[in-house]
């Protein structure tokens, strides 16, 4: 074969193949890597700052119904009330209020509402050392038992703060302690987890090892 | 005779043959045709890297006049690009101010929902997804990463047996990131945060190799957040949106808590587990803690990265 002929035909071939691959490159012949499955968008509750409840004075100040707090609307002024105890010496919860759940304290040491409210006045709280103070100024009350806890609040320590750290720039909001803390059964409640890290590959959840406890 | 007429067969020597002229001509252009073919993926480039943008200098060499035209740049290419008009701003350090976190585990009952405020506050990719904070789940009576799980699933927490460590940037002292950052894309300010100007880095990943607490992220492909999911109220060093092959991590919401405001993990915290504040301030949370609280972890305290992230339990 002469040189001539040679680089003909190498010419033809490399013209041939820029030409497939200008053809390849511009239909995307191999295309994209295929797409993982789209991440759903997270619900909003998950971010939302509210607190695990709403105290009576959070309910106050958002206008709420506070018709739970208005005691002499169904109770009367000036009349003792007797609790019933069953054989445990629990307080049984009348039906008018069921929805309070008698979970405070352990070994059924703080089973008595008067404890905490005040017989004489079911509008008011008492403390053991017989203050008397308004449902909203719990905190009081609250803190006349736990101590160490009550003094960590009042640092700002104990609790949900949201606004400012720096004062001069504005307020700081304190939350109290029944915004999180159901007074009649207090231990924080669980609750469902937001959704965790998306798995890069499907593999990496189920090739996890397996955590001690789990099933 | 005519034979004296036909063209040579062959170019005679320093001449170009019309034959070879067309058939050189036919390799070239199919050969450009080709090179442009190859190139096909530009047609979807969108955003033009802007020449100011290119000639931009590093984030301290800028004069505050260049600073705003920065700023309104980035706005410029915000808005085009999610029709929200943004507020950016150049939050600069507060004086006399070292941020500190702490974080009681005894409270944090591992229900994530820091890791979501923190991606809404700080405009995450939300696919592919980037968290700055994981939660760590470990069987009570240990502090063994090794024994941790991030991607428990359980119907409700805290579950029992367990407890949960959320680890987010630690702000170190001593960050080894920075140490290794070769065009100096990330620095520790003066308020104790460390910082990255994602329009210097490179993204070699350096950083994320170097630190011990898997604080840093990189964003692989281009990040991609919901319009109606951006947060408008962005800064330079923090919240605004990054582009793709750039690193990113936790910066203490730098456009929350340089306006003296609290960071947004530490705001949705239903457990009040999350303290933070400046620990130069006697009177702050953080300096109450660290001054009363019996039990410290500065997570890989051995490491020598002198954490300002501080874990502790109480009753």
């Amino acid at each position: 074969m002469t040189e001539a002929a040679k680089g003909q035909w190498v010419l033809s071939l490399l013209s041939l193949s820029f030409l497939g691959l200008g053809v390849a490159f511009w239909s995307d012949l191999w295309g994209h890597t295929a797409k993982s499955p789209p991440i759903p968008l997270l619900d909003t509750n998950f971010i939302s700052t509210a607190t695990a409840r709403m105290s009576a004075a959070d309910l106050v100040k958002s206008g709420g119904d506070t018709s739970d707090f208005d005691c002499y609307a169904c109770h009367e002024r000036n009349k003792p009330l007797k609790l019933k105890l069953n054989d445990d010496g629990d307080v049984v919860v009348p039906k008018e209020h069921e929805n309070i759940v008698m979970a405070h304290g352990r070994h059924h040491r703080n089973n008595n509402c008067f404890n905490c409210h005040d017989e004489t006045n079911l509008e008011l709280l008492q403390t053991r050392d017989g203050r008397h103070l308004k449902i909203v100024e719990s905190p009081a009350l609250c803190g006349s038992c736990h101590g160490p806890t009550y003094r960590d609040w009042e640092a700002g320590v104990h609790g949900r703060t949201s606004g400012y750290w720096k004062r001069e720039l504005g307020a700081i909001d304190r939350k109290v302690c029944t915004s999180c803390h159901n007074p009649h059964a207090p231990a924080f409640p669980s609750r469902q987890p937001a959704p965790g890290p998306h798995p890069l590959h499907p593999l990496s959840l189920s090739a996890r090892p397996a955590e001690p406890g789990e099933k | 005779m005519a034979d004296a007429n036909l063209p040579a067969s062959g170019p005679a020597s320093g001449e170009t043959s019309r034959r070879s002229f067309l058939r050189t001509s036919a390799v070239l252009a199919s050969g450009i045709a080709a090179l442009a073919a190859s190139l096909a993926p530009l047609r979807e480039l969108t955003d033009y890297t802007a020449v100011e943008k290119f000639f931009q200098k590093h984030y301290k060499e800028l004069t505050p006049d260049e600073m705003k035209q920065v700023l309104e740049r980035i706005a410029r290419e915000v808005e085009k690009q999610y029709q929200v008009r943004p507020h950016v701003r150049d939050y600069k350090p507060l004086d006399g101010v070292e941020f500190v976190y702490c974080l009681n585990l005894t409270r944090c009952i591992g229900c994530r929902k820091c890791v979501h405020a923190c991606v809404a506050e700080n405009n995450q990719s939300r696919d592919p997804e980037i968290q700055y904070i994981r939660v760590l789940k470990m069987p009570h009576g240990s502090l063994d990463v090794e024994k941790a799980d991030h991607n428990y699933a359980p119907a409700s927490v805290p579950e029992k047996g367990f407890f949960y460590m959320p680890v987010q940037c630690q702000q170190c002292k001593n960050p080894p990131c920075v140490k290794v950052c070769p065009v100096r894309a990330t620095w520790q300010e003066s308020d104790g945060i460390t910082v990255i100007d994602y329009d210097w880095c490179i993204g070699c990943r350096y950083c994320e190799a170097a630190c011990p607490y898997f604080a840093r992220r990189f964003n692989w492909t281009k990040p991609s957040i919901p319009k109606e999911r951006l947060n408008p109220e962005m800064s330079y060093l923090g919240n605004r949106p990054r582009r793709q092959g750039v690193m990113e991590k936790c910066h203490f919401c730098i456009q929350r808590t340089r306006a003296g405001r609290y960071p947004a993990c530490l705001e949705v915290c239903p457990a009040g587990a999350r303290k933070f504040g400046n620990v130069l301030d006697p009177e702050s949370e953080v300096a109450y803690i660290l001054r009363t609280k019996r039990v410290f972890i500065q997570l890989k305290e051995e490491v020598g990265t002198s954490p300002r992230f501080f874990y502790y339990f109480d009753v």
